[in-house]
């Protein structure tokens, strides 16, 4: 392969990838702009995001890559798969927040945050023993189609992550900006005092961001196994990093900035991937991670980090 | 369970406090000490020898996280380099060719000589176990400065990020770079330690003496730290960083130092750590370690040494042992009723599910964990909470406080000081003296720049214009904590006090800058330290006694459970504390009732009779016009008057500002809106 159609290729990977960093992120700085809190429990949300995707396609009768669907069943199961993964999350992650966090938002410190790790390997070590460690095949009822495009390969699957993301980031951004509960979000994160003082529900507001959030990292996990046909119990820790990266990297608590974040950490994973090696990817990704947090706390595209103080 | 422990504690009431914890020390060290010779399983020993290398671990982390409030979730990796540092440089990994510049090394016993598999000599590590302790934590404090240097800055949740992402890097390191470290297969033949000729080899007993020596050399030093200036600046931090700083607590320094101990404490563990199991693999050290030890310093409780300890050896004796055992029993029940997933299930496997478990169950109900590391103080008894308020101060005599001769000489000069915060300006060219020995007195309506003017003299805000003269010192541009050295000391108009930590721990934190004790002459506690220290709590409790029996019978109490007054009172004595040249009050009486206001003008009056110089800001007119020589106008950032109380009552721009623009107007009978302010 000549080195521009390698970049091409590389590039046609980093934006599959970045796209479901995005949906990660967006919910790392939803629930971040709202409670100031960063949610370990989110990086094995996703993973269960991605198992709960696998049973209800084991459940259609798909079993690896041998069934293969076209048409209209092929959408209808699809469809069906991503409603009751995003569904099952955004419900999981309500009951997360409802059950584990509620009693906490008043207590000061990093209590709630140590929560959130005692939550995500409650969620970690579940999944762990019900599937006795294993890696599982991720059913994968698309046709096996590819385009060659300037020497670099397209394939179905990485037109339908094209696809999805930007619809669920463009709906979830009409609704943070143009519904009546989107702007009681925004007023939340701003300044919840004032917020619930003119009648703001903040526990709603923060139930929504919880489902909305989790059930973005259902669709992300969901993707994962449809792009690499596989899942793991192992899966939340790596990819949530990255994706809590690139939150940061776009400006944690700006919906936007996350998108933009989580499409250039996929990219550079890619990048890196082919041309330095595989291997360092993850320190490169976290070396990034620690030197944005650094020099330039409030991201690429700004929204100052709001102080407690 | 209290009153059953009550009722064992009854019969040994009589025995002092201190006496009976040394005696339970003791018969702790002495049970640890025999065990091996009781208890003569192999297996066990080994358990609890990596029990007492967990609890080390959770010492070190227990300063970082507990003592100084710092969230690090990458604990493992210092643990790592520690290990690594040992690891690589007393085993076969690293074999360069042989030359004359190793000759001086073989002197000292840290290399050999032996044939290289090719051809010729090559050099073979074999740097000693006990060089390894102390070199592995220095590498390892080492790292935690280079690396906290430019993230402690961060805030809590930014800081625990960016520590999980160096846990994740430091291992991944290890992994890569195989040439050092022999990848994911691991160093192998780590050297195992030598003492007397005898080398250790695999037998787990002296393992389990050095684990036990370090752990316990550990745990004092953990108290040795936190009752002395490092441990009380360490905590300031952690309860409020801005105060800490206003307090003359240099907060980067401290963080680092508190950063490099614990890496340090974690480096040397990772020595015995793979010298006992002569081996290390990258694996030993990734993320679900950093959890593990954050688990063990919750359960046992936060901030707490003996809590530390507890959590670690319960968490990892419940790994090696309990689950193991109970597994057993689990097993036998689930076969006797012929169940099959019971009969076959393994409860180890779960033991990060029940960290988990522990974690957020800890966290929801009993975040203080086992062993708290505050109890509650004894209360006052009804003659102490009753008794007569006596008002201190017939005759003060503080020791080198103030006298400050009222010659007329300028302590303080503001001159054109302007701050703006984005579009607004707080402060305009403001020009205020402040005498020595004088009292100045600033007022103004809400808004009007009075906390903002002492932030930019203290050096919480930066300014954007002017000069701040202290005794013919440019002080603007220092470091609050800086500036407390050239003594200037103050109070916040919402009060910052330490709220876990007692009156007088609150009033020691006051004199850190005054007092030179470092961190080794902590530990070692050599006798100009111990009198440091005494000489510390003397003054403190000196200065309590300005307030009567206001605050000394309280001295032991923590200042969250204190009255609002008193609270008040805490922080002026700790102000007081670090021996000011100047003390800046920022609404001392708000919230107090009349009588309490009226003592505590008093007091600041007697300070005054001391030559203290003071600047005040006070909503309270009558208080004003006890206390103050000047007192300075404030509205909109500038100054619109100055002069004697009397004059400034007089003063039409004075009334215009507080009472409206529409006052006069009001009182000159038109109609419209009247605005008080």
């Amino acid at each position: 392969m000549t080195f521009s159609s390698l970049l091409l290729q590389q590039t046609i990977n980093g934006l599959s990838l970045g796209a479901m960093y995005a949906l990660l992120a967006l919910g790392f700085t939803l629930i971040y702009g709202i409670l100031e809190l960063i949610n370990f429990a989110h990086f094995n949300v996703f993973m269960i995001g991605s198992f709960v995707a696998l049973w209800v396609l084991q459940g259609f009768g798909l079993s690896g890559q041998a069934i293969v669907l076209t048409g209209l069943p092929l959408v209808g199961v699809l469809v069906a798969a991503f409603a009751v993964t995003m569904g099952g999350c955004g419900l999981l992650g309500v009951a997360i927040e409802r059950v584990t966090l509620r009693p906490l938002r008043n207590v000061t410190g990093p209590a709630a945050m140590i929560t959130t790790i005692g939550v995500s390997y409650i969620l970690f070590n579940i999944v762990l023993l019900i599937t006795s460690a294993q890696t599982m095949n991720f059913p994968n009822p698309l046709p096996p189609l590819q385009w060659n495009v300037g020497g670099a390969v397209v394939t179905l699957q990485e037109l339908l992550i094209w696809g999805v993301a930007p619809i669920l980031m463009l709906g979830l951004w009409a609704f943070v900006q143009k519904s009546r509960l989107g702007k009681a979000m925004r007023a939340t994160a701003q300044d919840p005092e004032a917020a619930r003082m003119m009648g703001v529900e903040v526990d709603k507001v923060v139930m929504t961001a919880f489902f909305l959030g989790s059930a973005l990292a259902g669709a992300g996990g969901m993707i994962f196994g449809l792009y690499y046909n596989f899942t793991s119990f192992l899966i939340g820790f790596t990819a949530g990093l990255r994706a809590f990266t690139a939150a940061v990297l776009g400006g944690i608590g700006n919906v936007p900035g996350a998108m933009v974040g989580g499409i250039l950490i996929g990219l550079i994973e890619a990048y890196s991937g082919q041309f330095i090696a595989t291997e360092w990817a993850d320190v490169i990704i976290f070396s990034i991670l620690v030197l944005v947090l650094v020099f330039r706390p409030s991201g690429l595209f700004g929204r100052v980090a709001p102080t407690k103080s | 369970m209290p009153s059953a422990t009550a009722a064992l504690a009854r019969p040994f009431a009589a025995i002092p406090e201190a006496r009976r914890r040394q005696a339970a020390t003791l018969a702790l060290a002495l049970a640890a000490l025999l065990f091996p010779v009781y208890h003569g399983n192999q297996a066990d020993i080994d358990s609890l020898a990596n029990a007492a290398i967990y609890a080390s671990l959770a010492l070190g982390l227990n300063i970082v996280v507990g003592f100084t409030g710092l969230l690090d979730l990458g604990y493992a990796a210092f643990f790592a380099i520690g290990a690594y540092t040992y690891g690589i440089l007393s085993s076969f990994q690293l074999q360069p060719e042989w030359s004359s510049f190793w000759v001086p090394f073989q002197e000292l016993g840290l290399v050999t000589q032996m044939p290289g598999e090719t051809t010729g000599f090559v050099v073979h590590f074999t740097l000693s176990f006990w060089l390894g302790l102390p070199l592995a934590a220095l590498v390892a404090a080492g790292c935690g400065v280079a690396f906290g240097t430019p993230t402690l800055r961060l805030r809590g949740d930014y800081l625990a990020i960016v520590t999980l992402g160096f846990g994740e890097i430091v291992p991944i390191v290890f992994r890569n770079w195989a040439s050092l470290t022999n990848g994911a297969a691991g160093l192998n033949g780590v050297a195992a330690p030598v003492l007397l000729g005898h080398s250790f080899g695999v037998n787990a007993t002296p393992y389990y003496y050095v684990a036990i020596v370090l752990v316990s050399a550990l745990i004092f030093m953990s108290f040795r730290l936190r009752d002395s200036r490092i441990g009380r600046a360490w905590m300031a931090i952690r309860e409020d960083e801005i105060a800490a700083g206003a307090m003359g607590v240099n907060r980067v320094r401290f963080k680092l130092l508190a950063f490099a101990t614990g890496a340090g404490f974690a480096g040397m563990t990772g020595v015995l750590f793979i010298a006992k199991l002569q081996t290390a693999t990258p694996d030993m050290f990734d993320f679900p370690v950093s959890v593990m030890i954050l688990v063990m310093i919750v359960f046992g409780g936060i901030g707490s040494v003996w809590g530390a300890v507890a959590g670690a050896v319960s968490l990892s004796l419940l790994q090696s042992w309990w689950l193991p055992d109970l597994t057993g029993w689990v097993d036998a029940a689930g076969s006797a009723i012929g169940n099959r997933w019971l009969a076959q299930v393994d409860l180890s496997q779960s033991v990060e599910l029940i960290f988990g478990i522990i974690l957020v169950l800890m966290m929801l109900y009993r975040r203080q964990g086992l062993i708290p590391a505050y109890r509650a103080p004894a209360a006052l008894s009804f003659d102490q909470q009753h008794a007569v308020v006596q008002r201190g101060f017939g005759e003060l005599r503080l020791s080198g406080l103030g006298g400050e001769a009222h010659t007329g000489a300028l302590a303080l000069g503001v001159r054109g000081v302007t701050v703006k915060f984005g579009g607004l300006v707080a402060l305009n060219a403001v020009d205020i003296d402040v005498p020595a020995g004088g009292v100045v007195a600033v007022i103004g309506p809400n808004g009007s720049g009075k906390s903002t003017l002492f932030n930019v003299i203290t050096g919480l805000v930066p300014a954007d214009g002017g000069s701040i003269r202290f005794h013919d010192e440019e002080i603007l541009g220092l470091h609050d904590y800086q500036i407390l050295v050239k003594g200037i000391a103050r109070t916040f108009q919402n009060i910052r006090l330490f709220p876990t930590l007692t009156v007088l721990q609150n009033v020691l934190v006051g004199q850190h800058a005054r007092l030179s004790t470092g961190a080794i002459s902590a530990v070692i506690r050599p006798p100009g330290t111990r009198r440091e220290e005494q000489g510390a709590i003397d003054w403190a409790m000196e200065i309590l006694a300005i307030f009567g029996n206001r605050l000394l019978p309280r001295a032991g109490q923590a200042v969250s459970g204190l009255s609002y007054a008193n609270r008040r009172r805490t922080e002026i004595a700790r102000a007081l504390a670090s021996r000011p040249r100047l003390l800046l009050l920022d609404e001392p009486t708000a919230g107090m009732n009349p009588a309490e206001t009226l003592e505590l003008a008093e007091q600041i009056k007697g300070l005054k009779g001391l030559g203290l110089t003071v600047l005040l800001i006070e909503h309270k007119l009558d208080v004003v016009t006890t206390l103050a020589d000047t007192v300075y106008v404030l509205d909109h950032g500038e100054v619109i008057a100055k002069g004697r109380p009397d004059e400034v009552r007089r003063n039409e721009e004075v009334l215009r500002a507080y009472l409206g623009r529409n006052a006069q107007a009001a009182a000159a009978g038109t109609t419209g809106p009247v605005h008080v302010a």
